[in-house]
């Protein structure tokens, strides 16, 4: 075990003083200052039985001279004491400690009683218990983001309540987001040599310990510095990791852990029968064994958010281990109904035996169109299933040019603006999709006219571009394409002479720019627009950038994530019901929309306003990686070593050790040793008193 | 060392106990006629012993003219010539002595005067003698009880010094005295010349000899502590100790060893051996002790 010392004394003096007292005792002894002179009557017997000692001489010798040995030996440990030994990584004035504590969902589970966050906390307060008077700590909480629940302090009693004050979340994990935290305030030496008050002023290797079970993916390409990181796994191990371990040669099984997720819900509309609603998903069994369950649906009541709702209907799930099974619900149209599955049967997390989704409430997106007049785009716009996503209006380019338009495009009224062959002189607040025009800025300056371009890719990922599959026959007259794409701009179709299509994010909104105007004068500038796919993009178009929905059950928010609500008022304010009960006032943001940033339970919200509408939106787990409770990052017991590395998780490709349990603090070594010296010179004392045998 | 310490010798509890001593005693010798001491050499009788040859130069005043009367012939009349017993009591006064509480020197004071005592309350001639380096001059002999004063009144005077050398003090001590009789050695015997020569000068006398071995309880179990450096009373040698529990049981082995060589060497020779510290009461000492080992009956 590497040992360094910190020596409180550096003066070499005070050394020189300290290194004379053993001598001083010697020279104490051997001169025989320190005996007592005593009269006795006569020495004759004492020195008979002293030659009888001498007879067998050196351990004699040395017993005669047990106090001395025992002073020396206490002043050797004082001396060592003196010196400061302690443990590698602890240097100078006192060491570093971050405590980062997941508090994610899958730390809510009870594998560990009485929680993974609970014995995760209790890790930390050992090394709280265990730090020195002049080490600090820093805590952080971390799960989908991180949180500095204490900056570095040696405030025992505080850093322990905030360590017990940090609540357990429903969120994913993200230990990226928490190195990064940890990276920048504990390691100021990564973002220069800037000193940042006491703590920053002493170069100290901080130590990072990760309280964690794992459930994140390694953090790859990161740069930790000085850190040195220490990953704590809290969690039953998987029972397979450890009875299997001795069969190397196989790839390890999938770990195994006591649970049951849904990890996916929908609704959909049934084609066939339009008044049919679908309700379907899929769970999980992360168990050894089969599961058999059952998925129960229940509708609940809006009015009574806490009830537990009534019972619709339940269906029977053999799940297998390690597998999936998928459900599916039939309900009538009921109008907007709330609904929640549940899954029975006890296990680890009960958060993900719990879905909620919604049926009915489709939203229609707001679009508002500029334009002199396109047939096309009309047709298009007017498709049915267009019309039941969207409510259009049609305006010109001059009436835009207006204070009305103006400022209900400022009030948030729409969702999309097309603007067709005209350039706005300022961004809407909203989404915006260009055909033929530049958006307004700087970054849409540099731009060329080019003629006759060929399609060569289509970005076939983008939802924008979902079953758009004949461009390539796409024939294209003239196009003004920009010089080079504005940061964070996509490409959606590249062309031999640059991009046709591209979407770029702007503070909160994306433009969409066609590159190409789709009419010339009065006839076509591409054929595109009698093709299949232009009025798919159009309808892709409202759903993806119009918001539109088929029904609010469709849209997925995970715990802890923003959510961005587009409610159709025009007022500044919304309340906001979380699944506890608990009400909130949202304000509404600079770019028009409503976020909230405090839906971090699972469960059903419901936003209302005045002075009437209402709007409810999910909340569900819905992470594999969470629902996973085995704990990652232990290596089983009897791994060779040059396999051990699979194991552990790794942060920027190197892995970082782990344990099972809170490694001992690294403590300062001077009190054990200083006690250690008081005890020898007790038992100096006791032997010199007692006489006792030894 | 602490002479305001010593108590008179003659403080009241100790007159007491004499005075005890002298009834038991006397209770003792009830019933005994002269020459019914069991003592081969002992014996006092103003008697006729014998008779044999006049030989030139024998004195005229003991011829039996009687007898000459009636043999005609020259017969001396041989009397023993009525001989006490010669009670003497050889004390060491060394510095060695001069240790515990109360000392030896006290303790072997306090047996001598007893001892004393008796053999004057027997009407033996009693002579106490002393020495350290070398024999003392000690008083002259002294008989009677009303002579006690005198044995106290020395006894009281004496002080612990010198060195002890037992070995001198016994040759001069056999030169001296030449009588026959019982003598008592009280020392502690820590002497390190030895006392095999002195007990052999003693025995070469044919005197009785009784060894009071007088040890202080500090010598017996020593409270000794630390780091120490013991320093001889007598001849300033020092030993320089560290005490542990080997080194005092190794003390109390040799101590032992030391006791029971002079106790074997001392019985082999017929010499009465007899061990006591000074928190022993010297009256029991006397009464019990004596008694059993047949110096008093």
């Amino acid at each position: 075990m590497p040992i360094d010392f910190s020596p409180p004394l550096t003066s070499l003096a005070a050394w020189a003083v300290l290194a004379g007292v053993p001598v001083g005792i010697i020279a104490l002894y051997f001169l025989k200052l320190r005996r007592k002179p005593v009269q006795v009557a006569s020495t004759l017997l004492w020195r008979r039985s002293l030659e009888d000692l001498h007879v067998n001489s050196l351990f004699q010798r040395l017993r005669r001279n047990l106090l001395l040995f025992l002073q020396l030996l206490a002043v050797g440990l004082a001396m060592l004491a003196l010196t400061g030994p302690r443990m590698k990584g602890s240097v100078g004035q006192g060491s570093r400690y971050v405590l980062a504590i997941d508090n994610s969902a899958s730390m809510n589970a009870t594998d560990v009683l009485p929680t993974r966050l609970a014995k995760a906390k209790e890790e930390a307060k050992k090394v709280v218990d265990g730090m020195q008077s002049d080490d600090l700590a820093m805590v952080i909480a971390f799960s989908d983001r991180a949180r500095v629940v204490s900056n570095y302090t040696g405030n025992l009693s505080l850093l322990k309540k905030r360590i017990d004050d940090i609540e357990p979340t429903e969120a994913t994990t993200s230990l990226r987001d928490a190195l990064q935290v940890a990276a920048g305030l504990a390691n100021p030496n990564k973002v220069g040599d800037v000193p940042e008050g006491v703590v920053a002023t002493s170069i100290v290797a901080p130590k990072l310990l990760i309280y964690t079970d794992g459930g994140f993916p390694d953090v790859e390409g990161f740069q930790l510095g000085n850190i040195e990181p220490e990953v704590i796994v809290i969690g039953k191990a998987s029972p397979q990791l450890e009875s299997k371990s001795g069969d190397e040669s196989k790839v390890p099984p999938p770990p195994v852990s006591n649970n049951v997720a849904i990890l996916a819900l929908q609704t959909r509309r049934n084609e066939d029968k339009p008044d049919v609603y679908q309700v379907f998903g899929r769970v999980h069994n992360y168990k050894g064994q089969d599961v058999e369950t059952e998925a129960q649906l229940f509708i609940r009541d809006p009015a009574n958010p806490k009830a537990a709702g009534t019972l619709r209907d339940a269906v029977a799930l053999k799940v297998p281990a390690q597998g999936d099974a998928a459900f599916k619900f039939d309900l009538p149209d009921l109008g907007a109904t709330e609904l929640e599955v549940r899954i029975k049967g006890d296990d680890d997390l009960p958060l993900d035996n719990r879905a909620f989704t919604l049926i009915g409430n489709p939203r229609k997106a707001q679009v508002l169109v500029v334009t002199l007049g396109n047939k096309y785009l009309q047709d298009a716009l007017k498709t049915p299933l267009a019309d039941s996503r969207a409510d259009t209006t049609f305006t010109t380019p001059e009436a835009a040019r207006g204070e009305a338009v103006k400022r209900d495009i400022a009030a948030g009224k729409y969702d999309l603006v097309i603007y067709d062959q005209f350039r706005p002189e300022a961004n809407p607040e909203a989404n915006a999709l260009y055909f033929g025009a530049m958006p307004p800025g700087v970054n849409y300056e540099k731009t060329k006219e080019v003629t006759g371009p060929t399609i060569l890719d289509v970005n076939a990922t983008h939802p924008l571009m979902q079953f758009i599959r004949d461009l390539s026959v796409v024939l294209v007259n003239k196009a003004v394409v920009p010089l080079e794409l504005p940061n964070g701009a996509t490409n959606l179709i590249e062309s031999n002479v640059g991009p046709l299509a591209f979407i770029s994010p702007r503070e909160g909104y994306s433009d969409t720019v066609i590159t190409f105007p789709l009419l010339e004068g009065t006839g076509v500038n591409t054929d595109w627009v009698r093709k299949f796919s232009f009025p798919l993009f159009i309808y892709n178009a409202l759903q993806v950038v119009g918001n539109a929905r088929d029904s609010a059950g469709e849209e997925v928010h995970a715990p802890a994530q923003t959510v961005s609500l587009r409610p159709e008022t025009i007022g500044d304010t919304v309340k906001i019901v979380a699944p506890d009960g608990t009400a909130s006032e949202l304000k509404r943001s600079s770019q028009g929309a409503f976020l909230y940033n405090d839906a971090n339970a699972t469960g059903l919200y419901h936003v209302t306003w005045t002075p009437t509408g209402a709007l409810t939106f999910a909340v569900n787990e819905f992470d594999a990686r969470e629902s996973d409770l085995a704990p990652r990052g232990l290596v089983p017991e009897g791994t060779p070593a040059t396999e051990a590395d699979k194991y552990r998780i790794k942060i920027g490709y190197n892995p970082v050790n782990s344990s099972k349990n809170s490694a001992p603090t690294p403590r300062d070594w001077w009190k054990p040793i200083a006690l250690m010296a008081l005890a020898v010179v007790l038992f100096e004392w006791y032997i010199y008193n007692r006489r006792v045998y030894i | 060392m602490p002479e305001i310490a010593i108590k008179p010798l003659l403080d009241a509890e100790f007159l007491v106990k004499l005075e005890q001593l002298e009834l038991v005693s006397r209770k003792i010798f009830v019933g005994r006629m002269k020459g019914e001491r069991k003592s081969k050499r002992r014996g006092s009788s103003v008697e006729f012993a014998d008779h044999r040859n006049y030989s030139s130069g024998d004195d005229l005043r003991h011829i039996d003219w009687n007898v000459y009367g009636r043999l005609d012939k020259l017969f001396l009349k041989l009397f023993l010539e009525e001989e006490d017993l010669h009670f003497y009591t050889l004390l060491d006064t060394s510095l060695s002595m001069d240790f515990g509480d109360p000392t030896k020197l006290q303790y072997g004071k306090q047996v001598a005067a007893a001892l004393s005592f008796i053999g004057l309350v027997n009407h033996d001639r009693v002579i106490l003698d002393t020495f350290s380096s070398g024999l003392d001059s000690g008083m002259p002999s002294i008989r009677g009880r009303s002579q006690m004063w005198r044995i106290v009144q020395y006894l009281d005077a004496l002080r612990a010094s010198g060195t002890s050398n037992l070995t001198a003090a016994a040759k001069a001590f056999a030169i001296k005295h030449s009588g026959k009789g019982v003598v008592v050695v009280i020392s502690d015997f820590l002497d390190k010349r030895g006392y095999e020569d002195a007990l052999r000068y003693l025995l070469a006398r044919n005197m009785d000899i009784y060894v009071v071995h007088v040890l202080s309880k500090e010598e017996v179990e020593p409270e000794l502590v630390g780091d120490l450096k013991l320093i001889d009373s007598e001849d300033d040698d020092f030993a320089e100790i560290t005490v542990s529990a080997p080194l005092l049981q190794r003390y109390k082995a040799t101590l032992n060893a030391f006791v029971g060589g002079l106790k074997e060497w001392c019985t082999k020779r017929g010499i009465t051996y007899i061990f006591t510290t000074n928190h022993n009461p010297f009256d029991k000492l006397i009464l019990n002790y004596l008694r059993e080992r047949g110096l008093v009956k």
